[in-house]
C-alpha cells in the first residue's frame, strides 16, 4: 500500500471527533444519534436557524437558513 | 486489472459520475419522487447499472404514508385596489406542504391575521406568528398566506415533508408579493383568488440493495436516489440532491464491489423524511448485523470542505475517512448533514454523512449543469478510499481519536 499522507491539504484541520459531536444533531429530520461510546451530549435545537425561526416556520428548521446551508455546502437537511 | 489504493483513487471516472447525473436527472424519471413513475423508472435504471456492475441486486419495498403532491398548476391572483396581477407559480407563490387540497380558486378580501373579522377573507399571516396561531384568528376565512424567502434564481423551495394538513389551504408568496399583498390587507384594500391543488397519497417506496459476495459486509455505501419530483409545467431534476451522491456510490461501487467486503443501498423517501433509512436500519438491527455505513446526500459543489457528521461508533470509520481525506487532498470540517446517516446511527450503527454542496436546492435550478465534475470525482475519490483504508487494511488506521469500536 503506498503511504496515506501526502502533502495536500485534505482531511479534517481539526479534530475528527467533533464530526461526533455536530450541533443540532438531535434536530431536523433524523432521531438523535446513538452510540455506545461517552460522547459529549448534542446541542439542542435545530440543525439549522434558530428555533425562533423553525417556529415560525412551522418546520423543523429556519427554512432560510437550511436552504443557504445546503446550497453553500455547509450540510443540514438533504 | 486496478489494484492498490492509488490504482482505485485514480480509476474514478469523471465521465461515468456525469452521465450518471445526467441520466438521473432527465425528464422520464420526472424528479423521482417517492412512490411516482418516474421514482420506480429511476429504480429499474440502477438497478440496471448495479447488475452491470456484477452485483445480486434485490428491491425492498416498504409502505409510506400521506405524500403531498401538487396535482395542477394552482391559480393565483390579487388586486390591490387598483390593478389586478397574476402571480407566477413556483416563483412568487407555492402552495405550501401544510396546505388543504382546495382544487377550485376562492375569491374573497384581504386582511391580517389576528386583525378584525376574518370570515371570507385570505388571511396575510405576520412575520413571527406561526400558523398554529395563524389558526387561531381564521374562524371563517379562505385561506392563509405567509412570505417566504425564495432561492438565488428566484424559486420557491419544493418540502415533502412536513407536518400533516390543516384544514385551510396555504399559501407561500416570495418576500415581494407578501410585502405587497400585506401592504393591502393592512389597508382592508383588495382581494386575492386562490387555488391550492395539493393532495395526499399513500404510495410504495422501495430501497434497491445490492452485494458481491456472501457473508455480512464490513461497509454500506448508501444515498438515496429519490427527489422532490417535478410540479406540473416546472421540471424539478434533482441533480445535487441526490443524483450526484448516486454517481459517487456507483462508482464506488463499480470500482469496489467485487475485489472488497462491501454492499449498496440506494434509498427512497429520504425527502419524506429518511423513511427508506428508517426501514432499512430497522431490518439490520434486528439481523444483529452492523456494517459501517457511509451515505453520500449532495457532492454537487464543494466550497471550503466537505461537511461531515458522524454518529454510532464511528471513531475507526471516521479515522479512514480522515486518512483518506488527506489521502486525496478532500478537506473535510465537522457539520450537519442530516440525511439517511442519521437513522442507522440511530440504530446503533458506525455511520457517516458527507454533504458536499448542492445548488438550486429542492427547486427546478437543481440542474445537472450545476453540479461540478471536480466536485463529484473528489467526492468519489474520497469515498473510495476511506472503503479501501477500512476493509482492506484496518491495522494502519490508528489516528489521534482512535478506534474504540
Amino acid at each position: 500500500m503506498t503511504e496515506t499522507s501526502t502533502p495536500v491539504p485534505g482531511g479534517f484541520t481539526g479534530d475528527p471527533a467533533a464530526a461526533l459531536r455536530v450541533n443540532g444533531t438531535s434536530g431536523c429530520c433524523g432521531n438523535p444519534a446513538r452510540d455506545d461510546l461517552a460522547l459529549p451530549a448534542a446541542a439542542s435545537g435545530p440543525c439549522c436557524g434558530t428555533a425562533a425561526e423553525a417556529a415560525a416556520d412551522d418546520a423543523c428548521c429556519g427554512s432560510a437558513a437550511k436552504a443557504d446551508a445546503v446550497t453553500t455546502g455547509k450540510g443540514c437537511c438533504g | 486489472m486496478t489494484t492498490g489504493l492509488d490504482g482505485m483513487v485514480g480509476a474514478v471516472d469523471g465521465d461515468r459520475l456525469a452521465a450518471t447525473v445526467a441520466a438521473l436527472a432527465d425528464a422520464p424519471f420526472t424528479g423521482r419522487r417517492a412512490g411516482s413513475p418516474g421514482g420506480a423508472a429511476a429504480r429499474e435504471w440502477l438497478a440496471g447499472r448495479l447488475r452491470h456492475a456484477g452485483a445480486q441486486v434485490g428491491v425492498e419495498p416498504f409502505e409510506v404514508r400521506s405524500v403531498p403532491e401538487i396535482h395542477a398548476v394552482p391559480r393565483a391572483a390579487w388586486h390591490d385596489g387598483r390593478t389586478a396581477e397574476a402571480l407566477t407559480f413556483g416563483r412568487q407563490v407555492m402552495p405550501q406542504v401544510t396546505s388543504a387540497d382546495v382544487p377550485a380558486a376562492r375569491r374573497g378580501g384581504l386582511a391580517v391575521a389576528g386583525t378584525g373579522d376574518p370570515a371570507g377573507r385570505w388571511l396575510v399571516v405576520p412575520e413571527g406568528m406561526s400558523l398554529f396561531d395563524a389558526y387561531g384568528h381564521a374562524g371563517g376565512a379562505l385561506g392563509l398566506l405567509i412570505g417566504r424567502a425564495v432561492d438565488e434564481h428566484g424559486w420557491h423551495y419544493t418540502m415533502l415533508a412536513g407536518p400533516d394538513p390543516g384544514p385551510l389551504p396555504v399559501l407561500a408568496l416570495d418576500r415581494a408579493a407578501y410585502a405587497a399583498v400585506a401592504g393591502a390587507a393592512s389597508a382592508r384594500a383588495g382581494w386575492l383568488e386562490a387555488s391550492t391543488p395539493i393532495r395526499r397519497a399513500d404510495v410504495t417506496a422501495a430501497n434497491l440493495h445490492a452485494h458481491w459476495s456472501g457473508g455480512v459486509p464490513a461497509v454500506l455505501l448508501t444515498a438515496h436516489y429519490d427527489g422532490v419530483g417535478d410540479l406540473p409545467g416546472l421540471r424539478q431534476p434533482a441533480a445535487a440532491d441526490n443524483a450526484s451522491g448516486v454517481a459517487v456510490v456507483l462508482e464506488a461501487a463499480r470500482l469496489l464491489g467485487p475485489g472488497h467486503s462491501l454492499a449498496v443501498a440506494l434509498l427512497d423517501a429520504e425527502e419524506i423524511g429518511a423513511l427508506g433509512s428508517a426501514h432499512h436500519a430497522t431490518q439490520l438491527r434486528r439481523a444483529g448485523t452492523a456494517p459501517m455505513v457511509i451515505n453520500v446526500d449532495g457532492a454537487g459543489h464543494l466550497h471550503e470542505a466537505a461537511a461531515v457528521e458522524a454518529g454510532g461508533p464511528a471513531h475507526r470509520l471516521l479515522a479512514a475517512l480522515d486518512q483518506a481525506g488527506r489521502h486525496t487532498g478532500v478537506p473535510l470540517a465537522a457539520g450537519p448533514v442530516a440525511s439517511d446517516n442519521r437513522r442507522y446511527a440511530a440504530a446503533g450503527l458506525p455511520a457517516i454523512g458527507i454533504g458536499a454542496g448542492m445548488a438550486g436546492y429542492h427547486s427546478p435550478a437543481d440542474t445537472p449543469g450545476r453540479v461540478d465534475l471536480g466536485t463529484l470525482v473528489a467526492v468519489c475519490r474520497l469515498v473510495v478510499a476511506t472503503v479501501w483504508l477500512a476493509t482492506t487494511d484496518p491495522a494502519r488506521l490508528s489516528s489521534s481519536i482512535g478506534d474504540r469500536r
